[in-house]
């Protein structure tokens, strides 16, 4: 029935639209308004997917956190050289790491030790490490920040050093030797590198222990055997693998934007009672042209298809619209509003980009969630419509 | 359970199409009751307008079910990349019991309501209406699957479980697995691949003898072996991979989203004469156009299809 | 061309039943000129709508162009008027908002046929009315005498063989009424068939008027 198009029904679908007027009108923006919210919250979900997937990329392939009593704890080093016998390992690096408190500013740093002789488990701290100099670092008692870190620091009149307060109510000082700026800048943006024993004395930590440990690996297929026999020999250690951190991420933005969408159904129901109302509700014109058009020889179809076209042209371009004015909302924009509800409020985390990230699956989903179910709300009204008696123009 | 856009959408769409379809049903259950074709009360009168609504709804579900099928196996493929073990959709469907089961229902539904719509055709297209009834009666019987469907997907997803480990096509599409495509392993696909162009050069025989019956069964057994000798024989030449045999990693974009056109190709090809012809055989007649579609997008399809192992055969010099 | 064969139409109103008409059986040949009159609430109307099949009759059989036109379905009765009637109503029912040409093209909008067909079957329409000039001019803005020209241009862009029309001249002053019926002349003279409900006294004694059939309270007298 809908399969082959009348191009002249089509037009007169189109002028019809045109002499509704304000009706019209008023239902294209409504309806562009939803596609647009839709589409915004998909756009920003997939972006900081797209995002995070990066950082991902970054993270190490397996990290031991040791549980006791439910609680994470230190690991004792004496564990990193039995696990680098393992068959298989190929690079076993023991961190320091941790967040201190800032009180006058209310902000957690994310403090990392680094260290002049080992190689840094993650590439991009490794570009950073690169292009200073640890070994001075080190001697001179230097830490590098991140851009937020820093602003925050200069604000509250920490320019060139900063005083750490170790457990002990000790000052510990130490020099800000160097700033980086962040491209990719949810992680890195309140981090402050410090020498391994400068993190050691802040964090109050015995040297014997490290927050947790990183294993390399040959062949990434091999993960889960390694995972098992580490696990095995260490009951107490918990294994994150990098595709644990990826299926977890996925299933809470899917859940957030999912979340969404629920909210976006009941708004849905509501708008597809609206849209039945108004398709139902014909003026006594309307009426009349159906009735004298049905004198003149129009089948029911043939007001049903004017109907379809009408619904399809008014969902359709409803659809462009509010697809493009999403596009520029979240990418030229960046999504002011909406993005803090996918981030979170954190004070040192928001300066970054949202990557462009739009797909044809993204425009089939949102296609599919808009416009058959504008036409549904219609396909009622329009058959009623086209049930109207001709006879009555008669009278 | 998890919530994923995709899954809501065809969610919000099943919902839609169960509310539709009930309302078809019950009026579908008034008109099979009462309809008295020869006469013309104001009943009847009615009751031909709301066939008319009747098979606006199903025009409405029936056009929106070819794409969804497609994103529906496309959500598959991308839920692949969350669960654990799953390559592609094969994984995913296989992760249910029933997910092979809601696939098939889906593949059924098509070609239920495809012959649906022609015979509301061939109905509208007569004075005296005379399949009325007989099509009421029917949608009342395609009911059964098309609620069945909805049933299962909304089953599927709500007992999708992403942290189980799952086996691969690999694996499912293998002599090993346990289900009964196993069975298909054991004999030599070179058979299949023989019976597969037997059944198409019965369905031009039946082309050429004018027969719908014989349309209507050489096209049913073309499509089943169609898909088997797809799984055992041509998969391989597709992937390169001699030990590849899954009817569904060739909707990935690896393949160029190939399976997409083929599994069209091949559904329209024996759609029209399987159709076409059962409505031939209630109308006692012979309806050309159908068979030349048919005949048309089937030897589209084996040409495809075959374009596989012949330049494999062309590039390597061997057969798989 | 035309046979009723004893028709009746009741409406429903409450619980009370309307006759609106009782036992009508009439036969109307090809080419003839037929003017039904009766006073308002006579029954013209209905009539005319049973013949065109936009109503179905309670009992009877009604046959128009040899097509029992009562039993079609709808969608088949509409198919045959777009193909062989013509319709001129009460108050013109021009569609507002659509300007001369797409009025006069609505009744063939859904055949599908390509834009420039319709096109050129309506620009001969029109310089038959002399309304060409006004092609691209919303109805609305038209004079009465215009507007009734496109109402009739409408009427013929199918090339009916059966003309209905219901009280032509209900909505017009003497000289526009007479320009009507040379209108109509002319098509009775192309060998339309024509029926015309009215009773407007202007068709009494026209000599081209081959019959009256005279309806009181749905019978014919
Ligand atoms: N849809 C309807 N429902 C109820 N009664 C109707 C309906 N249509 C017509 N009638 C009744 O049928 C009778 C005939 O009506 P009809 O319109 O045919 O009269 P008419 O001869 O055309 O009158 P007029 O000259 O005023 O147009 C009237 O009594 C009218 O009230
Ligand atoms: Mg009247």
């Amino acid at each position: 029935m809908l399969a082959n198009v009348n191009v002249l029904l089509l037009d007169y679908a189109l002028g019809s639209l045109k002499r509704q007027g304000g009706k019209s009108v008023f239902i294209l923006i409504v309806l562009s308004l939803l596609i647009f919210l839709l589409a915004s919250v998909l756009m920003i979900a997939d972006a900081i997917k797209l995002e995070l997937n990066t950082t991902l990329k970054t993270l190490p392939q397996i990290t031991l956190q040791r549980f006791v009593a439910g609680k994470q704890t230190n690991v004792s080093l004496s564990r990193v050289d039995t696990i680098l016998a393992f068959n298989g390992v190929e690079r076993v690096m023991p961190r320091v790491w941790g967040y201190y408190y800032f009180k006058p500013a209310g902000v957690n740093f994310s403090i990392v030790g680094v260290d002049a002789y080992e190689e840094p488990y993650k590439k991009r701290l490794s570009e950073l490490t690169r292009t200073f100099d640890l070994l001075t670092l080190e001697k001179e008692g230097g830490m590098i920040v991140g851009e937020g870190v820093k602003n925050v620091l200069q604000e509250n009149y920490y320019s060139d050093f900063f005083n750490f307060i170790t457990p002990k109510g000790e000052r510990y000082p130490l020099k800000i030797a160097g700033v980086f700026h962040s491209d990719i800048a949810l992680e890195s943006n309140d981090l402050m590198l410090v020498p391994k024993q400068a993190a050691y004395a802040i964090f109050g930590m015995s040297p014997e222990e490290a927050t947790d440990i990183v294993v390399h690996v040959n062949n990434p297929v091999e993960i889960p055997t390694i995972v098992q026999k580490i696990t095995e020999r260490y009951p107490d250690l918990r294994a994150i693998t990098q595709d644990d951190l990826r299926i977890s991420y996925q299933n809470i933005f899917d859940y957030k934007s999912g979340f969404f969408l629920s909210l976006f159904i009941v708004c849905v129901f509501a708008f597809f009672i609206v849209i039945y109302d108004k398709a139902s509700a014909l003026s006594s014109e309307e009426r009349r042209e159906i009735g004298i058009l049905k004198a003149l020889g129009w089948r029911m179809s043939d007001i049903v298809h004017v109907k379809f076209y009408e619904s399809f042209v008014m969902a359709f371009s409803a659809f462009i619209t509010g697809f493009c004015a999403a596009l520029f909302f979240v990418y030229v924009l960046q999504a002011p509003l909406l993005r803090s509800v996918f981030i979170g409020y954190s004070e040192l985390k928001p300066p970054f980009r949202l990557p462009f990230s739009v797909d044809v699956k993204m425009i089939v989903l949102l296609f599919f969630l808009s416009v058959p179910v504008y036409i549904a709300a219609t396909l009622i009204p329009a058959w009623k419509a086209a049930c109207l008696d001709a006879d009555e123009v008669m009278r | 359970m998890s919530l994923t856009p995709e899954i809501i959408a065809l969610l919000l769409l099943d919902a839609v199409f169960l509310f539709f379809g009930g309302i078809a049903f019950v009026l579908s259950a008034r008109i099979a009751w009462r309809w008295r074709s020869h006469e013309t009360t104001e009943l009847q009168y009615a009751l031909h307008r709301q066939s008319y609504l009747v098979s606006v709804i199903i025009n409405y579900i029936f056009m929106l079910k070819i794409p969804l099928f497609a994103f529906f196996i496309y959500t598959c493929d991308k839920l692949s990349s969350i669960i654990t073990g799953a390559m592609c959709a094969s994984g995913v469907v296989n992760s249910v019991d029933f997910g092979l089961y809601l696939t098939l229902f889906k593949i059924v539904n098509l070609y239920v309501f495809g012959f649906w719509l022609l015979l509301n055709d061939a109905d509208m297209n007569e004075e005296k209406l005379p399949f009325t009834r007989l099509k009421f009666v029917l949608f009342m019987l395609f009911f059964i699957p098309l609620f069945a469907e909805i049933g299962l997907e909304i089953g599927f997803f709500t007992s999708l479980n992403v942290s189980k480990i799952v086996s691969c096509c690999g694996t499912l599409f293998s002599a090993a697995s346990t289900s009964s495509i196993s069975l298909l392993f054991s004999v030599d696909e070179k058979i299949w691949m023989m019976i597969f162009y037997g059944c198409f050069a019965l369905s031009v025989a039946a082309y050429g003898s004018r027969s719908p019956l014989a349309s209507v069964v050489s096209n049913l057994l073309l499509a089943l072996f169609a898909l088997i000798a797809l799984i055992l024989f041509f998969s391989p030449y597709v992937y390169e991979l001699p030990t590849h045999h899954c009817p569904f990693c060739l909707l990935q974009k690896e393949y160029f989203y190939v399976g997409y056109l083929l599994y069209a190709l091949l559904f329209a090809g024996t759609f029209y004469a399987a159709a076409g012809g059962v409505l031939d055989l209630v109308q006692k007649r012979y309806t050309k156009r159908f068979y030349n579609l048919s005949l048309f997008f089937n030897t589209l399809y084996v040409i495809g299809i075959s374009l596989y192992p012949l330049s494999y055969y062309l590039r390597n010099g061997v057969w798989l | 061309m035309i046979r009723l064969h004893h028709v009746y139409k009741r409406f429903a109103q409450g619980d009370e039943a309307i006759e609106a008409l009782s036992d009508v059986s009439l036969e109307i040949a090809q080419g003839e000129c037929v003017v039904l009159r009766g006073a308002s609430g006579s029954g013209k109307s209905t009539l005319l709508s049973l013949i065109a099949g936009l109503a179905q009759p309670s009992s009877g059989e009604i046959r128009v162009l040899d097509r029992e036109i009562s039993k079609l379905p709808e969608h088949l009765s509409a198919l045959f008027r777009r193909a062989h009637i013509g319709f001129i109503f009460q108050k013109f029912h021009l569609i507002p908002g659509l300007n001369v040409e797409e009025n006069v093209i609505a009744p063939l909008i859904p055949a599908n046929l390509p834009l420039h067909v319709l096109q050129e079957k309506a620009r001969a329409k029109m310089e038959a009315l002399c309304i060409a000039s006004k092609a691209k001019r919303d109805v609305r803005r038209l004079s009465g005498g215009e507007q009734q020209r496109v109402a009739i241009a409408r009427a013929l862009i199918n090339d009916p063989v059966l003309i209905l029309a219901d009280e032509p001249t209900a909505n017009l002053d003497a000289k526009l009424s007479t320009e009507l019926i040379e209108h109509l002349y002319m098509l009775k003279q192309s060998g339309v068939t024509l029926l015309i409900a009215t009773h407007d006294p202007l068709f009494f004694d026209l000599a081209f008027v081959d019959r009256i059939i005279e309806l009181k309270n749905g019978r014919i007298v």
